[in-house]
């Protein structure tokens, strides 16, 4: 069976750092972008199972990259990530058909589990 | 007093001088008809006089008896006339005058008696007859032309009289009327000032009494009014400070989750993946942590800067050298967004007397919000120059950039405005303000949407007695 790929999208290096190095423990293959115009080139030319992106993003935002995925992929799944604890954010993302929402700091734990989720749903 | 009053007063004093006036008049007039009454009789009396002077003339002449007789009659007469018309002839002439009058009347009628009596041709009493006859024509033709005398004297000074009081009163309208004027036109440049001021947003009570008049009421409504807003005022600072509070709380809150979110994500991975790390793998773990509390104490640190702002120390220094060594500080920024440079320094500008490391702080925020506000290929321009008066030097920031939105542009000194959303603290252009307040210099700033921004500094030039 093909390992499933995971992209990471968020412009502090530290998060994808460190989402890497726990999801790649599980086996997963990850590819990790400080912001979002390189990450949708990359998208185009190969799927992703799960997306985990920052919400609030220089250029082009999470919701952007939201859009573009489900377009160009209507099973990958996406996970927000954002450090305003907002409510009204949340519900924005939520309504988007996001899978999930995370606040930071992020509990990386929840955040597997998510994947988890999010993956076997897709089969 | 109300200036209401003050007119009614110099309208009462009017009326009362020309009601004096008049009185006077009136009491001329009459004085005048009593002496032009005297002046009548007079006129016969004279008359009689006359032609008692004539029978006396006809006696001596022609030794005629019936004239001595006539006379007689005359005297007899005249007496009667007198006694009818003394009361008007004594408040004419005075009763000493008439008196004298009658004496002489009386005395001349006794020589008249004596001369029928006694005449045997004797020259003696003839001369006597004849000067008494003449002493008492005399007295009464010197009284008559007395008594006309005093009447053109009375309408003279009648004359005088209304011209004058007609002057008087002119001058008094004048006076008043000036007064009152001036006293109109002063509160009203009062009333003008006190607007004027809380147009510049002064709500400060007006010094100097309240003046005790309609317009004192108009300045006191005016105060009460820039109490008024003075307290909305307050409220709306108050309002704004809570505001700002919000901005910066929500600001700092995220400044500090990101370092919060990578510490709590690499203690995550330390402790679950600790068996699978290597010591090196730790030791990196570890140094990037520390790396983030740095970040979190750098963010901790400016807030402090920002609540606790320094006094400058002041030094006499070259404004191009600051410019160049902001342009060296943000270098790097500059050629990573691709940045044309243009200086245009005024090389013999006066020096001025700063806090080099305050006011290059402030060219490195205006460098870097300019930086932020163009594309690549932007353009920054910064030049230097004396102003028009020789008293301070004036240097222009410039860029090429987006431009600020016309109803930003009065709060962009304001402490936490920012358009940049996130990664803008709001502090930059607060603390240049400052900054810049504290060397008794001026920051403005002009901006045209799609076209560019420019940030004009004023510092005054150094002057013997700054150190």
């Amino acid at each position: 069976m093909d390992r499933y790929r995971i992209m990471v999208i968020d412009d502090e290096k530290i998060v994808g750092d460190m989402a890497k190095m726990s999801l790649e423990q599980e086996g997963y293959i990850v590819e990790t972008f400080l912001n979002a115009e390189p990450a949708l080139v990359r998208l185009k030319e190969e799927k992703f199972d799960v997306v985990v992106t920052d919400l609030k993003m220089k250029g082009i935002d999470g919701m952007e990259v939201l859009r573009t995925v489900k377009r160009l992929y209507p099973e990958t799944r996406v996970i927000m990530i954002t450090a305003f604890a907002n409510l009204d954010a949340a519900i924005e993302a939520l309504r988007g058909d996001v899978h999930d929402f995370f606040p930071k700091p992020v509990k990386i734990k929840e955040l597997k589990a998510s994947i988890q989720r999010a993956l076997s749903k897709q089969k | 007093m109300k200036i209401e009053n003050r007119i009614i007063l110099s309208n009462i004093f009017n009326i009362a001088l020309i009601l004096l006036i008049g009185f006077f008049a009136i009491q001329n007039l009459n004085l005048m008809l009593t002496k032009l009454r005297f002046v009548e009789i007079a006129d016969d009396l004279n008359a009689s006089f006359l032609e008692m002077r004539l029978s006396e003339k006809n006696y001596f002449l022609y030794h005629d008896e019936t004239a001595l007789s006539d006379i007689r009659e005359k005297i007899d007469s005249t007496m009667q006339s007198i006694e009818l018309a003394s009361k008007d002839i004594g408040r004419a002439v005075g009763e000493d005058n008439l008196n004298l009058l009658k004496s002489h009347l009386k005395n001349y009628s006794e020589v008249v008696e004596e001369v029928r009596r006694d005449y045997r041709g004797d020259s003696g009493l003839e001369l006597r007859f004849r000067s008494e006859g003449k002493r008492l024509r005399e007295f009464s033709s010197t009284m008559t032309q007395l008594e006309r005398k005093g009447v053109n004297n009375i309408i003279s000074t009648s004359k005088n009289i209304l011209l004058y009081s007609f002057f008087v009163i002119l001058a008094m309208a004048i006076v008043v009327s000036h007064f009152i004027s001036q006293r109109i036109l002063h509160s009203l440049r009062e009333i003008q000032k006190l607007a004027k001021s809380i147009s510049l947003g002064n709500f400060n009570k007006p010094e100097g009494v309240i003046p005790d008049d309609e317009f004192g009421s108009v300045i006191a409504a005016i105060n009460s009014m820039s109490e008024e807003l003075r307290n909305r005022e307050e409220e709306l600072i108050q309002s704004k400070k809570l505001a700002s509070l919000g901005i910066l709380t929500a600001g700092v809150a995220h400044e500090l989750t990101n370092p919060l979110n990578n510490i709590s994500m690499i203690a995550q991975n330390y402790v679950e993946l600790y068996e699978k790390l290597s010591t090196e793998n730790r030791i990196e773990l570890m140094n990037k942590v520390q790396a983030e509390t740095e970040r979190i104490e750098k963010i901790v640190r400016n807030l402090l800067d920002f609540s606790r702002p320094k006094e400058p120390d002041l030094k006499e220094a070259d404004i191009n050298d600051v410019v160049r060594n902001a342009l060296r500080l943000t270098q790097n920024t500059l050629d990573v967004s691709n940045i044309n440079v243009k200086l245009a320094i005024e090389p013999l500008v006066p020096h001025v007397f700063i806090d080099e490391q305050q006011i290059q702080q402030v060219f490195v925020n205006l460098i870097v919000n300019a930086v932020q506000a163009m594309q690549p290929g932007g353009e920054l321009s910064i030049k230097t120059r004396l102003n028009a008066g020789k008293d301070s030097v004036e240097i222009d920031v410039s860029d090429t950039g987006k431009g600020i939105l016309h109803e930003f542009l009065p709060h962009i000194f304001d402490p936490f405005f920012s358009t940049k959303g996130i990664g803008g603290t709001g502090l930059g252009l607060s603390v240049s303000y400052g900054i810049i307040k504290k060397h008794k210099g001026n920051i403005k700033v002009e901006s045209t949407a799609g076209i560019g921004t420019t940030f004009t500094i004023e510092l005054p030039v150094v002057r013997k007695g700054d150190y």
